[in-house]
């Protein structure tokens, strides 16, 4: 109830707003009109939320986009990797060796290595640039020690974007190499 | 099938157009076309309703504004505003000698188009005619029958035939572009519209990533690429939009990409992630490896074929960025065809043979380039703000389709081979990419 009256209210100041300037309110506004919200009550539901979601939420990028959820975390890191490039820098070579580590400890485990691409360029390109990017992960996670049977990969080229704004910092995250542990399945 | 219907119309059309031809004298030919040529006055009137009844479905309009976009897009023509039209449609005759010429040369026209229609029950005639102001003559007359519903194909076929007249090849306007769009929800999924924007169909239903549709060459089914439901990796299908029949031709680990038929109609070739490589393979119809064409380490992809069938254009990083490739497909053997920029992508060959047009990124912005298939420096066809990508060639070779942000999200556009006239052809609200023109439809 008090929520919808905020709305309401924020609607109204909204359109006062623009008729008085004729331009959409400064983000800064935002929280002043904003509602005060029952706060109290979100906080308590939130440590509830993830830890019920935790079981449904797939890890895969894809079964989580048909869901509409972001993909539960795993427990290895992403990597990533430069523009239009699928070496491994540095960096990536580093969490590869803890993601190894953990591959090792949790011998049982499978993983499905997804090749990612920004936006940039075309679609068909990014497909394979994402496909070479999984293989170097593989390749280099196998010359860690880490059998090529746990190991398979999948390319979502631009497909499948973490991060949707036109910016170097976002184009950077989509950029990447996730690792997905899967369930032992038989071959389709 | 819930999808089988949906192309029951489709199929009745193109058995029920038949077309009674009258041909009158034509001589206008090639005055329009080439660089600096000034865009043909013309206009067209709404059509005469010669029947009994009311013009209930808008048709004396809808045929005339079908006629006058496709010459505005064609690009050589200027239409001239209707509001500026003198004579009463409905009261002045459509046959030489019926009306006054002046009437029409005072407002700047110098070819008019003119019509009309006669509708008894659900079967619709048509009668159109190509006017020469300037010299008072006739230069084309046809009369088309066929459904009340085959009114939009009719006048495309007339625009084809005034293409014809001016040009002495029949114009595009009677196909279909085959693309992506994400408007309807999260994911992309395959679509199949008309070029003017009806008869929208959505081949593709399945929550999943579906990409780069290509049609045959005989514009009756189209190849797609689409993350199965239950394997994981994408695969390729043939969709046949005759029967709505989808069969899986090409699927296993690793990418199954972008098949595209050879012209003949007895290969596929496309992109196949195998032994951690990704390479370009040659298919049977059935989507059984018949070769592997590429072996190269580095990123092979994009097969686009020659209008002869004997060679392939695709995309290479072999050279450490990706760059467009012609492959002769007797011996295996592949020339670098592009050497300016950073990265060039995306290559589809011309029908006419002559020329290739790509992608190409130009100080950090994506732009359609076109170079002649034997080599030579290639031209920037798009400068708009934006990116534009994913050139396909019209049937003709005269225009190219291409998506564009120039307007926030990618709609598809289409414009002259030289990159003249660009037209915007959708706006879903969503982005519609990866666009491929269909062949004439009959």
């Amino acid at each position: 109830m008090t929520g919808r009256l905020g709305t309401l209210t924020y609607g109204v100041m909204f359109f006062a707003f623009l008729a008085l300037t004729g331009c959409p309110p400064p983000a800064t506004t935002k929280p002043e009109a904003s509602p005060p919200a029952p706060q109290p009550s979100a906080a308590q539901k939130a440590p509830a939320a993830p830890a019920a979601r935790k079981s449904s939420t797939p890890s895969s990028s894809l079964e989580a986009a048909r869901k509409g959820q972001a993909p539960a975390p795993s427990p290895l890191k992403d990597i990533y990797f430069n523009y239009d490039k699928y070496d491994l820098k540095t960096e990536a070579r580093e969490t590869l060796k803890a993601n190894a580590d953990w591959l090792k400890t949790n011998a049982s485990a499978r993983v499905e290595i997804e090749g990612h691409a920004d936006e940039r360029g075309t679609n068909e390109y990014n497909l394979a640039l994402g496909a070479k990017r999984a293989q170097a992960a593989r390749d280099y996670l196998v010359t860690l020690g880490i059998s090529k049977e746990r190991l398979s990969t999948i390319s979502y080229g631009e497909e499948l974007p973490v991060c949707k704004e036109q910016n170097e910092g976002c184009w950077q995250k989509n950029r990447r190499g996730r690792f997905v542990i899967i369930s032992a399945r038989p071959a389709s | 099938m819930v999808r089988l219907y949906l192309f029951k119309a489709l199929i009745a059309f193109f058995f029920a157009l038949s077309l009674f031809v009258q041909s009158l004298s034509a001589q206008v030919r090639g005055t329009i076309v080439g660089p600096g040529a000034e865009r043909y006055p013309i206009a067209v009137s709404l059509l005469r309703n010669l029947g009994p009844g009311e013009d209930g479905g808008g048709l004396s309009e809808g045929i005339a504004d079908l006629i006058a976009r496709d010459l505005t897009l064609s690009g050589w023509f200027r239409v001239l505003d209707r509001s500026a039209y003198i004579e009463h449609p409905q009261k002045s005759g459509i046959t030489l000698g019926s009306f006054d010429f002046r009437d029409w040369s005072v407002i700047g026209a110098e070819g008019l188009v003119k019509g009309g229609y006669n509708l008894q029950g659900d079967e619709l005639t048509v009668e159109l005619r190509l006017f020469d102001v300037y010299q008072g003559k006739p230069i084309v007359g046809k009369k088309y029958t066929g459904k009340a519903k085959d009114f939009r194909r009719i006048a495309h076929k007339f625009a084809d035939e005034i293409i014809f007249q001016f040009t002495g090849t029949p114009g595009v306007f009677n196909t279909s572009i085959a693309y992506v769009s994400n408007a309807g929800g999260r994911f992309k999924q395959v679509y199949v519209a008309h070029l003017d924007g009806s008869e929208k169909t959505q081949i593709t239903k399945d929550p999943t990533i579906n990409l780069f549709p290509s049609w045959n060459p005989d514009g009756r089914s189209i190849l797609y690429s689409t993350y199965g439901y239950r394997e994981r990796a994408p695969g390729l299908y043939l969709f046949n939009l005759f029967t709505g029949k989808d069969t899986k031709l090409v699927s296993g680990s690793g990418l199954n990409l972008g098949g595209r038929r050879s012209p003949d109609g007895k290969f596929i070739a496309m992109t196949l992630e195998r032994q951690g490589n990704v390479d370009i393979y040659l298919l049977d119809q059935t989507g059984k490896v018949v070769r592997r064409l590429t072996e190269d380490p580095a990123i092979d992809v994009s097969p686009a074929w020659s209008p002869d069938g004997d060679r392939l254009a695709f995309v290479s990083s072999r050279s450490g960025s990706p760059q467009i490739y012609v492959m002769e497909l007797a011996n295996g053997k592949a020339r670098r065809l592009t050497y300016a920029g950073g990265y060039n992508t995306s290559p589809t060959w011309s029908p006419t043979g002559d020329k290739i047009a790509y992608t190409g990124r130009v100080s950090g912005r994506f732009h359609i380039f076109t170079v002649r298939a034997q080599g030579g420096d290639p031209e920037q066809i798009t400068f708009s703000s934006g990116d534009n990508e994913d050139p396909s060639w019209s049937p003709d070779g005269r225009f190219i389709a291409f998506t564009s942000n120039r307007s926030g999200r990618y709609q598809l556009y289409m414009m002259q081979a030289g990159g003249e006239n660009q037209q915007r052809l959708t706006g879903s609200g969503g982005d519609d990419t990866n666009p491929s023109w269909s062949s004439r439809l009959e």
